[in-house]
Parts: structure tokens; sequence; C-alpha cells
């Protein structure tokens, strides 16, 4: 129905920390950005917008949130999408997350994002490029439906096809049966592939992903006492030649959600740089003598970090550590069913069927950013081995390039949108029209 | 067979000429065009109030009809290409290019010019090889656009690069703006200004002597071609503030400094020291005077560890290279890709589609 070659799909995925969207056919996506959006909310009383609403008809404008309360105010709200926007600090700008737990909450931001990477970052007319959207492995119909009605209505696709993120890992490694660890930055999944189809019943979550360790890591140093400096918070001044000094500004309208993720942004190149998954489980008098890395902060401050580039990033290994780092006490006691990764590997393959599991065992997948972290992949084999059954050969597979993992779900997506065979599934509008949004179900299973 | 033909379509200034290195481009023409109703032919800038025809426009061709008047003018009279006998073309391309606008420029090439082997490549590293290198970050500062791309072992990192677009045409209206503030009874043209622009603009050494400038600064005298005197005083200065304060024109934006140093931090940090000290300024803006030390004094003050500091260009390339980089990086580019045989050929054309362009171009 439509040719590899004259039109090009664009393969889109939206993750809880950052969206990658390019055209399908390329190795790597072109437009990466924060999924996140910065808001900014303005009162307005609009007296033609009441009467429209009195008279039964909905206003069109995608930014008016209604609030029903007696003096029929309408809450318009400004976002602000995209690394450029939001690295310039505004004043009341709140930064939201369209995703909560992994599920979309305000539609209203996912269409800004898409509007941003197709209009502002790809440069394209979504009319003339079929979409291939990457899905979480448990999303549910209502939110499929919604998203394809989105698509269609709004941005008038010529097609969609939904796949799940699982599966597009495992067609990104070319196998059709795998196990895909998908660590990334919101949550860690994993989940089995079997014949291109995900074993839904033998999906296990965890809410561990990089921004939780990021978190732990922001933690850990304020309770040093180390500060870390947003970048909008200070500037250089010269005072004699050659010679610079800080000096601090203050914003006092900077919203504390604005501060929280100017600061998690330098604190996650913190922990993409100095931390590694430690070889054995995380012991406190192991490593209290480690040598220190030191990794310099944007405003010229040193920092120095030993013990802490092994903990971390063991938590997800060992989720009772948390309860050793300061000031996170408080969440293993709301969460206290966490396990660590081998233990979700193990569970996952044992509620699958016992014909398969020796083939899961032998292709574990890694995926997603915070899979790339280094010594992460030798550690999980290592554990595996030790908990796996004897006969089990367990072998651990993941892309030796950092940015391949990363994106291993949007390569998996620009392999499927350029195969000549997958042509034929694309989820047309002249479908859509004629069956309706729920015949998604059954062209995207 | 001869030389290869070299062709950057700015959106203000085309350059194009035969791929000699280490030499300025032989043709330098204004893109824009007037369309005179009498014969349907076009012709380049006249003086006349005929329908002005811009066919790039930040960055990207548009009007492809006009490109194609304009660039058979370029190849057939300017360079001394003979039906029939079209050589090989090289092309250089903005960042964020979508693939429909270079598929489209492929087609026109073999289809309507007959040419016998095509390349595109991108700007930003053709901007590197003109200087010796293969990493580094461009900061290219064209009419309609900015580009800020870092450049990694010749491949640019998309991930982390910037497009803005604002760019020289913005800062002529602003100078308009401001002109037409302090001297309300002249009255002058967008291309008088543009003029003016070029000859008078400049950047104040740091932001407080900007500051400075509000209280006292020179004043200087103009008398433009229909007589009228036209005087300047802090406008030259507040045109080449704004790249550093984009606040001025009214964008809530970051300086160029600032934005540099933001776009790498998202490259992997191994590599952001040797990308922040092979910093490249290109395009016309940047050939402003006092830019240059302004943005080494700017980066002093540059929220970032490491500082970014710009390239000395090689002793054997000519003058102007700031302005012309792209086309000199594609020259040197030209005399590798044709005689290899890396470029797209007709027989490739014609057996694949214009599509072939992703595959052999990167």
């Amino acid at each position: 129905m439509y040719g590899g070659d004259e039109v090009s799909a664009i393969v889109i995925d939206l993750g809880s920390h950052t969206c990658k969207a390019g055209y399908a056919g390329e190795d790597a996506p072109k437009a990466v950005f924060p999924s996140v959006v910065g808001s900014i909310d303005q009162m307005e009383v609009d007296d033609a917008v009441k009467s429209e609403r009195d008279s039964g008809t909905a206003p069109d404008s995608k930014n008016i949130v209604k609030t029903f309360d007696s003096d029929k105010t309408k809450t318009k709200r400004k976002l602000y999408v995209g690394s450029q926007a939001l690295g310039y600090r505004r004043d009341h700008m709140e930064v939201l997350s369209p995703l909560k737990d992994g599920v979309v909450v305000d539609w209203d931001i996912v269409d800004n994002i898409w509007d941003h990477a197709f209009r502002e970052r790809l440069l394209i007319d979504p009319k003339e490029h079929p979409m291939l959207l990457a899905e979480p492995s448990s999303n549910s119909p209502q939110q499929r439906e919604r998203t394809a009605e989105l698509m269609f209505e709004k941005y008038k696709v010529p097609a969609l096809f939904l796949a799940k993120n699982a599966v597009l890992t495992s067609f990104a490694s070319g196998r059709a049966t795998a196990l895909v660890v998908d660590s990334g930055g919101g949550s860690t999944t994993v989940a089995p592939v079997h014949d291109g189809y995900v074993l839904q019943k033998a999906v296990a979550t965890s809410p561990i992903g990089g921004e939780f360790l990021t978190e732990c890591m922001m933690k850990s140093l304020e309770s040093k006492g180390i500060t870390i400096k947003p970048r909008f918070s200070f500037k250089r001044k010269e005072i004699r030649q050659g010679e610079f000094q800080i000096v601090d500004l203050d914003f006092p309208n900077t919203t504390e959600s604005y501060k929280l993720y100017s600061q998690r942004v330098i604190v996650s190149d913190i922990k993409e740089c100095v931390c590694r998954a430690p070889d054995a489980l995380y012991d406190e008098t192991a490593y209290a003598n480690v040598p220190m890395t030191s990794y310099e902060l944007p405003d010229g401050q040193t920092l120095e970090i030993g013990a802490d580039r092994f903990k971390i990033p063991d938590v997800l290994f060992n989720p009772s550590l948390i309860q050793i780092i300061p000031g996170m006490e408080s969440f293993s006691e709301s969460n206290p069913t966490i396990r660590g990764l081998p233990q979700m590997v193990i569970e996952s393959i044992n509620k699958c069927d016992v014909d398969i599991r020796r083939e899961l065992f032998s292709s574990i997948l890694l995926a997603g950013g915070t899979a790339s972290m280094q010594q992460l992949k030798e550690r999980l084999e290592k554990d595996l081995l030790e908990e796996s059954p004897q006969a089990a050969r367990v072998k651990v597979l993941a892309s030796g390039n950092t940015t391949e993992r990363r994106f291993s779900v949007w390569i998996g997506g620009s392999i499927l949108a350029s195969l000549g065979s997958f042509q034929q599934m694309w989820f047309s509008k002249a479908e859509y029209e004629e069956h309706g949004v729920s015949y998604i179900q059954r062209k995207c299973p | 067979m001869g030389e290869a033909v070299v062709v950057d379509a700015g959106s203000m200034l085309l350059k194009a000429g035969l791929a000699v290195p280490d030499q300025a481009p032989s043709m330098i023409i204004p893109t824009q065009m007037k369309r005179t109703l009498a014969d349907e032919t076009l012709t380049d800038s006249s003086l006349f109030e005929d329908i002005t025809v811009d066919p790039v426009v930040r960055g990207f061709i548009r009007d492809w009809d006009a490109i194609e008047d304009l660039l058979h003018h370029i190849l057939y009279t300017g360079l001394g290409w003979e039906i029939g006998n079209e050589g090989q073309i090289l092309f250089t391309d903005p960042l964020s290019t979508p693939k429909a606008v270079r598929e489209q420029l492929v087609q026109m090439m073999f289809e309507t010019f007959n040419v016998s082997g095509f390349y595109a490549s991108e700007q930003a590293v053709l901007s590197l090889y003109a200087v010796g290198r293969i990493s580094g970050c461009t900061v290219d500062i064209g009419h309609g656009k900015i580009d800020i791309a870092p450049v990694y072992e010749g491949a640019v990192q998309h991930i982390a690069s910037k497009r803005f677009e604002i760019g020289g045409i913005d800062l002529t209206n602003l100078m308009a703006q401001e002109l037409h503030k302090s001297n309300p009874m002249v009255n002058i043209s967008i291309s008088d200004v543009e003029r003016l622009k070029e000859q008078y603009a400049c950047c104040a050494e740091d932001q407080a002597a900007y500051g400075e400038t509000e209280k006292s600064c020179q004043e200087e005298q103009h008398t433009l071609p229909d007589g009228q005197v036209i005087t300047i005083k802090r406008e030259r200065y507040t045109v080449g503030e704004a790249l550093f304060q984009p606040s001025i024109l009214g964008l809530e934006e970051h300086g160029i400094v600032e934005q540099l140093v933001r776009s790498i931090s998202s490259v992997s940090s191994e590599n952001h020291r040797q990308l922040l000290e092979n910093t490249v300024l290109c395009g016309g803006t940047a050939s402003m005077i006092g830019f240059e030390e302004r943005f080494q004094k700017e980066s002093n003050l540059c929220s970032s560890a490491i500082r970014p500091s710009l390239v000395k260009p090689p002793e054997y390339m000519p003058e102007n290279l700031t302005k012309n980089s792209a086309w000199m990086g594609g020259a040197i580019l030209a005399k590798v890709v044709f005689p290899q045989n890396q470029h797209v050929t007709k027989a490739d054309y014609d057996e694949t589609g214009p599509s072939i362009v992703h595959r052999k171009c990167f």
C-alpha cells in the first residue's frame, strides 16, 4: 500500500524521560528531546467563550482547560516543549509530565509534544507520512484508541501502527523470541516476546528507572552538603584580567519544579559519567576506601564521588539499599514489593510456558537509557547465572554502542517501518473511517 | 572531465564556483530575484518595484521554479557549462533539511539539468573541513537561520544540534526599526538598511560596554544614494548585541554562546573538550566587526566548565573564510568524492529514483 521508498514513515517513541522521533530507515532518531514540558498558567475571563459554552458547542482551542466555578474564568496555559524552550528560565513556569506511572494522563501535553516533533524538529507535514508509534508493553485498549483518535483526527495521518516497545527491541536485534529488559527513565519493564508477540501475563514492571536513580544521587549529594546550582542561578563575572568569580542570581518567581528539573539535568549527567554497576552486591565496608572520581560542575565546583558510584546503580539489583540512602527511606515503606532486576527476570520467565523458557534465558536483551550503564550487562549475567536453574544457559545481549542501547526501541521501529512485508499491515485512514477506532485492537496486536 | 561545481545556496547570497581548493567562489550573487511580467523571464535583483521572489527561505529552497532559473543562469552563463555536456555538482544543505527537499533537488538536477554526478553534504561538516578539522562545533550565523551543530569525526550529532529561525534578516529589520525611531524624517528601503548594517554594525566589547553606549557613543553621518543624510548612533551596537541578548529581538532565548554550551551538554562528556575547543564561526553575520572578540569574551563567562575556543583558519585559506566556509569545504570535499565515485551517478538515479540521495550522501 505504501512503498517504502517514496513515502518515508515517521517513527516516534514517547518515553517517560525523552521523546525520540525520526524517519524510518535511518539508524538514529533525528529529534531527541525531553518529554516534559514547561507550562505557564494564564488566567483569562472570556465572555465570548462563556456564551459559546452556554449554547452547547465546545470551544475549539486546544489550550483551554475549563474550570467549572461560578466566576466563569478560563485557565489557558502556554506550553513550552523541547530542550531549547525548557532551557530558558521563565517566571512561574512549571514542569509537567504527560505520563503518570507510565500511563498517559494529559493528552494535551502529548499533542503538543508531537506537534513540536513534527513542525519544529523534523519539519514535516504529518498528513504525508505514515506514523509508527511505540507503546508500552502493557498499554490499555482505551489508551490505544485515544492515541489513534488523536493521530487521525488532529494530524490526519494517512496510516498508523502501534507497536509494543518490547517487540521493537527484539526486532532491532534480529530476534523473534527474546526476553526484553527495558530500563528507561521512568521505570524498568521486563517483557518476554515470543514470535513477535508480547506474553502479557508475564510482563513485570518496577518503578526504579533512570529518574529514580537520579533522585537517589541527588539526595545523597545533598546529605553530604553539596548544593547543585542550576545553570540559571549563577553567572560568571570577570573581576580582574583572567580571573573569574561566580555571582549568584536570584529569581524569586522561579517555580520549585523548574529548579528541581534544572538540578536533575545536571545530576543526571553526573550519574551518566561516573556511575558503574558493581561486580557484586554492594557492601558498605568493601567500598569505603574506593578511589574517588572527580566531576566538574557547570559553575566550576569539583565534586569527588566515591562509594556512591557503585551504591546508586546497585539499587537496581538490590532495592533494599534504598533505605541506606539518606532522604529516601520513605520510599521503601510505601513500596515494599519492589524486586531487584534479577528477581524480576526469573519471575517473568517462570510465568511463561516451560517450552520457551530455555530460549528466553539464552536471549535476554538490554535496552533503554539506564541499561547503557557500564558493567550492567556483566553484573546481570553473573546474578542470573547464580539464580537460574542449572540446565539453563544464560546469555545477556546488549549492543556495544551505548547510543544503540538508548534508542533500541526507536531503531526497531525504524527497521520495522522500512520492511517491504510490513507495508500491508498499516492501519490506514480509510480503514479507520470505515470500521472505527476500535478496529485498531485487531490490526495492531 | 573538468572540475566539479560547488553550489552553496544561502538565503541571501548564492555562492557558486568550480571546485578549486584554497580559492574563493567565483560567483557570489544574491539569491533574491525579481519577477518581471513583461516576458516572464527572471533576472537578478533589479531596482524596479516588481514582485520580489526569495527562492531560499530560512536556508531551505522553497521556490523551485525560481531556483531553477537562477541555477540555469549560474551554470550555463556564469560557469560555462554547455547543454549536453553538464558536469558534476555538489550542493550544501543546512541542518534539519527535510528529506523531501533533498529529493526534489536531486530530481531537478538529474531531470532538468542532466548533470552527470551529484552529491549533497551538510554545511556544518563542510565548514569544519575548510579549517582542516573533522570534529568540532560550527556556529553558522546566516541570513535566514542560525545553526549550531557539533560534528564528531565527520558526522553531525543531530541529537545535540540546534537550529534557530533568526538570522541576518531579523537583524536588518531590527536596524530598520531603530533607525526609523531615531530618524523619523528619513525614508529608507530595506536593501539600503542591509547595506548600512553591513557597513556599520558592530559588537560592543561586553555587556557593560553596551550599556555605556546608551549614554554616549560615536555618531556617524551617512549619505544615502538618493541624497538623504542619516545619523547612526547606538543602532549599530544594538544589532550586534541582539545575538548575545536575544531579548532585544523580543525572543525568550539565551545568547549564542550559552546556546552553544547547552547544546554540547547533550553529547557524551568525553567528547566535550574536543568539540568546544574546536569551535568554528561561519556565515555572513558572524563576520560582523567585533563579533569574534565578543564571542571569546562571552565564552569565558558561560555556564560551563570547559570554555569554547575558536579555531584559527589555516594561512593558506583566503581572507573571507567566515563568509564562504561551507563553499570552501565543499570544494575540498568535491576533490575527494567525485574522483572516488562516491557520488550519485545518472545510472544510480535512473535505477533507484530520488531517494538514492539519502543512501549515498550523508
